[in-house]
């Protein structure tokens, strides 16, 4: 339970935040200034709120679980899935999509295929972005019933109410901004909690020593790279093929809620540095997420009998007044960072993609603006609503996984091609990412019969990536190729203005 | 085939390999990058603006990482 000091931190740092993301408020006059800030973020800011994104509650939760029942390998999720992807992001594709001034990921995808893709896309997104804000209040849930006794409700209801209100108000800018500081305060009540363990373990080497004495199941815990037959989820085929060379790019790549900040950059200089500045501070979330599930495994004097109860018993245990409430407002700090960019990208995929494409093409600029607002409103409920879903998988991050399995592989498949191909067509396009979709779905429903670890997601995602793949340059052969001067700021290589020629596709054969 | 069962014979040790090898692929094709593309949006360029730097600073933490791991 928390004392009055951790109280007074916690309240200090919500009521803070929320009036930080409210001071942003007065920078919003228009639908580019809510949902791209005005275009005017520096990379400082955005490389942090990249980093403040990804990492949350379910790093906290989820990684500290999954580092407590199979080790370090865990990691390989932030330094593999993150600096080579990101690297690639920089120098590659977001320089194409800065320049075009794209607000949205899809729309790259509606300039280079068709609106159909778009659409497909960016609901497909949707989606994802509602059940995962789902997912992330779940483990919020989690965790403060674990410290504070509080109803999963209670927590969730709190928590949408703060970040609602700034997200609502001050759009992208208060997103960012309000991330930055987050991060901070995550590197710092993250930091408390690593230091003190070490502090309780014995440092580096009686951690090592600790664990390793646990007995013969534990022996690979600081091991990276796993053997093709390990019983974990993290075999180095599936981290090598499925992580690294899909999940990582799909997610850094063609994520709204990642590199929407990064097309909201001062300059084209600062959209590439931004992405090398996340990948750097992405190098040190292991020791914020991982390193606490392997000291719960020394510290903890009852093994929980699930990886996601580690984290929060660890803290319950080991952490003195005031640096509870220190951790409890880093924790609630990657919670809020997360969901504020999954509510004004989601709102930014909806307007831009489906409502101002398909719905109301010639509103003005006030009315989209205002659109954004009710859909951000609109996604903070369903989120809300689709908590007790999430309850249904083992492990939480395990959960975020298998969402994301789905449809990485053929998304990146459609990236990739897109950028590198000029070849790659429309109908090529479509049928490899829904082709690559059933494949998914259906590995998925069999893996039981197909994969001999118990969570294949990295193979569901690989193996998806080159069907979709397969299907998308074999149909792309046989279908008619795209007008060549519909593809120049499309596609590396070849330049040009996309914004003079870019004029979205309807299917045709 | 799903489950790679062809690459069973190679060791944690050869894998490893395949991933520093990897970051340093990565490192080349960086240095390949040409100059203008990486100040592009600078008015005026200084050492620090030289964003190949930063990303082979990256790899090099990342590959000292999987070094010792």
């Amino acid at each position: 339970m928390l004392s009055g000091i951790d109280y007074f931190i916690v309240i200090a740092y919500l009521a803070g935040i929320m009036l930080l993301g409210l001071y942003f408020r007065k920078f919003v006059h228009s639908s580019q200034d809510f949902f791209l800030a005005g275009k005017m973020l520096p990379f400082w800011a955005i490389g942090m709120s990249i980093v403040a994104t990804d990492i949350g509650a379910l790093d906290f939760v989820g990684l500290a679980g999954n580092a407590y029942e199979y080790g370090i390998a865990v990691a390989n999720f932030d330094w593999l899935g993150s600096v080579p992807a990101m690297l690639l992001a920089a120098f590659v594709f977001v320089p194409y999509f800065w320049r075009a001034g794209f607000y949205t990921i899809p729309e790259y995808m509606g300039r280079r295929y068709n609106d159909h893709v778009r659409a497909a896309v960016s609901v497909i997104w949707l989606i994802f972005f509602a059940f995962d804000l789902g997912v992330v209040f779940w483990a919020t849930g989690l965790l403060l019933q674990e410290l504070m006794n509080w109803p999963i409700w209670l927590s969730v209801l709190v928590t949408a109410g703060v970040v609602g209100l700034y997200t609502i108000c001050g759009g992208l800018t208060a997103v960012v901004m309000t991330d930055a500081v987050q991060m901070i305060i995550m590197f710092v009540g993250g930091g408390a909690v690593v230091a003190t363990g070490f502090w309780r373990v014995g440092g580096w080497s009686g951690l090592v020593d600790k664990v390793t004495a646990l007995g013969p199941a534990y022996q690979n815990h600081f091991e990276l790279i796993l053997p093709t037959t390990t019983d974990t989820p993290f075999p180095w085929t599936g981290i090598l093929f499925g992580l690294t060379f899909v999940m990582a790019n799909a997610y850094m790549i063609g994520n709204q809620a990642i590199v929407q900040r990064c097309l909201a950059a001062k300059n084209e200089w600062h959209a590439k540095a931004s992405m090398i500045f996340g990948a750097f501070l992405k190098m040190f979330i292991p020791l914020l997420t991982v390193f606490p599930g392997l000291m719960a495994l020394v510290l903890l004097k009852t093994p929980v009998e699930k990886g996601d109860e580690a984290f929060p018993s660890l803290i319950r245990t080991m952490l003195p007044a005031g640096m509870k409430g220190l951790l409890f407002a880093a924790f609630l700090a990657g919670l809020m960072s997360t969901i504020d960019s999954l509510l004004n990208s989601g709102a930014t995929l909806w307007t831009k993609d489906v409502y101002e494409r398909f719905i109301r093409k010639d509103a003005t600029d006030a009315h989209y603006l205002r659109v954004g607002r009710i859909v951000t409103a609109a996604l903070l409920l369903f989120g809300v609503v689709a908590t007790p879903v999430t309850g249904k998988f083992d492990t939480l991050y395990e959960a975020i996984q298998t969402y994301l399995s789905f449809f990485q592989g053929p998304l990146f498949s459609l990236l990739l091609l897109g950028i590198f191909w000029k070849r790659a067509t429309q109908w090529g396009a479509m049928v490899g990412f829904v082709g690559g979709l059933v494949i998914s779905v259906s590995f998925f429903l069999l893996k039981g019969n197909l994969f001999t670890i118990e969570s294949p997601f990295l193979y569901i995602s690989w193996w998806s990536f080159v069907i979709a793949t397969a299907l998308n340059i074999v149909v792309s052969l046989r279908t008619t190729p795209p007008p060549p001067e519909s593809l120049h700021g499309l596609v590396y290589g070849l330049g040009g203005d996309p914004k003079t020629n870019g004029v979205t596709r309807s299917p045709e054969c | 085939m799903l489950n790679f069962d062809w690459l069973s014979g190679v060791s944690p040790g050869a894998a490893k390999m395949v991933f520093l090898i990897m970051f340093v692929a990565i490192g080349v094709l960086v240095a390949l990058v040409p100059r203008r593309f990486i100040y592009e949006g600078v008015e005026r360029p200084r050492w620090w603006h030289n964003l190949k730097l930063w990303a082979w600073g990256v790899l090099v933490l990342i590959f000292a990482v999987y070094c010792i791991f």
